[in-house]
């Protein structure tokens, strides 16, 4: 090639063989994605959804659907999951919220601020329910002695065993789990609003009520949208917190869906009826983040 | 431009190559066994395991042990996974309850061929009862390991601080509650209730049926009617002894508070620490509270006797199994690996480490295990000791009772509702069958 140029010998170079391949050059790209995808996503969902329809001699059917709406304590777990959902992810956007409007604005020591409120995220899921667990031990839990030294309670509560306290002990802690995630989600939404609409507000004598009202939270709704349908949809499936603290105790007063369909496929061994549990677990997920589908379709 | 991609294209060959072999190159001819136990998570008997690996090891330096420790609740559903992925640990060991459901699963490979070609005695020195339960439609599927019987454990030195004579542990169910009540006190003067006279894992953990099943069967009581068809958690004799065990905790108030959060391992922390004077245990009780606290001088003061007897002497028997994957590629090493496991010189150490009960007969007849004190009670209670049902339903059966006790306990339901929701539980369960 010395001395020649390279148009001159018909070399196309090896951008425009490229360019001329790119379609499939494209394909092969994706390929291992789609290959994992389908390895870990869909072969899994198909398995379930055959298993949730196979009888005991090998027919299909929908009698584990029959069984399923006809449990009692399917109604009763899935009543459950929603209030714990519910008030997780309240709770999780109250709190997520008011966190990031601190870390925001003038805060001393912000990014410490920000490092301390990140940690609960970072936890994982079932050691921050050992953690939690132990807390609220009646007979060493740090909590019973710190209410005791106040003089506030004169025995120690019985957080993980009554009826009533369990749920919300529960609660507790899968706030204190998961308002980071909202947190970071609503900051990201708060550092692209536009200062100037800010300014023009004030400058029209808005104060900081007025502010938050008609500038901030307009400016986080699509944002605040996202954070609401991703919290929910893992909030459904919360496993580890609920298993490590009180494994659907006492009785089954704080079983969820995904404890249920543990203990049916891997404890009981009912393959067929926990699969059908899973994929009813599904088509509710799925109804829960439409919205969130919906509006990113809108966006695209 | 094209020579150099060619070297570069036979260099990443070579390379891929290399990679691809280097490990059979480095390996010889070493086989590698995955293993995988609960007890390599623990202290005492984790160390244990891992001394024997060696041992074997060094005898055959063809065969490699790669040990997999994994968590006693989670064991089940880790196995089941990776059996249907062909890819379950060579060698594992289960208790008794879950083998039944491996073994119709065909998640454990037939032993008998194995055992056939050791010779006709082979099996001699086991106790017969531990090899019949292992065997599954007239085939050996699990090598015996631990069997033991579920026996009285307390605390002679808190005994005598309560007048009580640390000589004459309770016989019966009216004196363990006297003992127990009397047993329950506040130690240091400062109005509360600090030691408790019994305590049980009332969470719902794998572990609890165990301590459970003696004092429902010494009640005269079942799960199941004999044919196996029928609930017979409606009886007189059940109610009797559910009431029973409810009250101890809401009646009695003998055991700590939170008991139904509790499990194996938070009942043996209460035993080292001196809260509670009472449970129920097996060989593993000692070692294990020994380890937590070592200052409580465990093999003087803990004590072992029969479980109290109702209208019957019965408790409950823990059998382990050793089981070779199905899947396995290397089926000779991996028996090779479960014999010397399960041989007189292996099943020995394991008593002198961690006090388990062996169910061959030549290792329980050694003097060592019949001058200890612990041994010889929970060997001695081998002869009224039953196994919990082998059935494929029993986890769900259990989880219908221990629904029920939390319920009662907690307050939740009156117990005569919470034992009867748990009685049609059950009766919708084995309609199902």
């Amino acid at each position: 090639m010395h001395g020649v140029s390279r148009a001159a010998t018909g070399w196309i170079g090896p951008r425009r063989a490229l360019r001329l391949r790119e379609p499939a050059v494209g394909y092969l790209f994706v390929a291992p994605a789609v290959v994992l995808l389908i390895a870990v996503l869909v072969y899994p969902a198909l398995t379930t959804l055959r298993l949730s329809v196979t009888l005991p001699g090998g027919q299909l059917g929908v009698q584990h659907y029959g069984q399923l709406l006809s449990d009692p304590l399917f109604w009763q777990v899935v009543r459950q999951t929603a209030a714990f959902v519910v008030a997780s992810v309240s709770a999780h956007l109250l709190l997520g919220l008011g966190a990031a409007l601190a870390v925001a604005g003038t805060v001393p020591a912000r990014g410490l601020f920000r490092v301390v409120a990140l940690l609960p995220w970072v936890v994982p899921d079932v050691v921050a329910g050992i953690v939690w667990k132990w807390i609220l031990n009646p007979l060493y839990g740090v909590l019973n002695d710190l209410l005791m030294a106040g003089r506030l309670v004169d025995q120690p509560l019985e957080w993980l065993t009554h009826p009533s306290l369990a749920p919300l002990s529960l609660i507790l802690a899968n706030v204190w789990r998961g308002f980071p995630f909202v947190m970071v989600i609503l900051l990201a939404g708060l550092q692209s609003i536009p200062q100037d609409l800010y300014e023009a507000a004030s400058l029209d004598g808005a104060g900081s009520w007025a502010r938050f009202r008609f500038v901030t939270l307009p400016g986080l709704r699509k944002v605040l949208v996202v954070a609401l349908a991703l919290d929910t949809i893992w909030e459904v499936r919360r496993f580890g917190l609920v298993q490590a603290m009180t494994g659907g105790g006492p009785g089954t007063l704080t079983e969820v869906l995904s404890t249920q369909v543990f203990k049916q496929y891997f404890q009981f061994y009912r393959f067929e009826y926990a699969s059908a549990m899973a994929v009813a677990m599904t088509v509710l997920l799925l109804a829960v983040s439409l919205p969130y589908v919906r509006m990113i379709m809108q966006e695209e | 431009m094209r020579r150099s991609g060619g070297r570069l294209a036979a260099v990443a060959v070579v390379a891929a190559l290399v990679w691809t072999l280097a490990p059979a190159i480095r390996a010889g001819e070493v086989v590698t066994l995955r293993f995988s136990n609960w007890h390599l998570v623990e202290t005492v008997w984790g160390r244990s395991l891992r001394e024997a690996i060696r041992i074997f090891e060094s005898r055959n330096p063809g065969i490699r042990i790669v040990p997999e420790p994994i968590s006693y609740g989670e064991k089940e559903a880790r196995y089941q996974a990776e059996c249907a992925a062909r890819r379950m640990p060579d060698v594992v060991k289960l208790h008794n309850f879950s083998l039944a459901m491996f073994f119709e699963l065909g998640c454990a490979a037939d032993l008998t061929p194995f055992v056939q070609k050791e010779g006709a005695d082979f099996l001699k020195s086991w106790y017969e009862f531990p090899i019949k339960s292992l065997t599954y439609k007239g085939r050996l599927m699990a090598m015996p390991g631990d069997y033991m019987s579920m026996v009285l454990i307390y605390n002679r030195e808190l005994f005598r601080a309560a007048g009580l004579d640390p000589n004459r542990p309770p016989r019966t169910w009216e004196e363990f509650r006297d003992y127990a009540r009397r047993l329950t006190r506040d130690t240091d003067g400062d109005g509360r209730v600090d030691q408790w006279g019994f305590s049980m894992p009332a969470s719902k953990n794998p572990g609890l049926p165990l301590r459970i099943l003696p004092m429902v069967w010494s009640f005269g009581a079942d799960f199941l009617t004999p044919d196996g068809r029928r609930s017979a958690m409606n009886t007189p004799e059940f109610r009797e002894a559910f009431r029973f065990i409810v009250e101890l905790a809401t009646v009695d108030r003998v055991t700590p508070p939170g008991v139904t959060t509790f499990g194996p391992q938070d009942v043996r922390i209460q035993m080292a620490h001196r809260r509670i004077a009472m449970k129920i245990g097996s060989g593993w009780t000692y070692p294990i509270v020994n380890a937590i606290n070592p200052q409580l001088n465990a093999a003087e003061v803990l004590e072992a006797a029969p479980v109290p007897a109702g209208r019957r002497r019965i408790t409950a028997a823990w059998l382990s199994g050793w089981i070779m994957s199905p899947h396995t590629a290397h089926p000779e090493a991996a028996w090779r690996f479960i014999k010397f496991l399960t041989s007189k010189e292996t099943e020995k150490k394991f008593f002198e480490d961690n006090r388990v009960i062996s169910s061959r007969k030549d290792v329980n007849l050694l003097p060592l295990v019949k001058m200890d004190k612990f041994s010889r009670v929970i060997v001695q209670e081998l002869q009224h000791a039953r196994l919990e049902p082998q059935l494929k339903e029993w986890p769900e059966i259990f989880d219908a009772f221990a629904t029920a006790l939390q319920e009662a306990i907690t307050g939740a339901k009156p117990w005569e509702r919470a034992l009867l929701d748990a009685h049609t539980r059950v009766e919708g369960i084995l309609a199902r069958r």
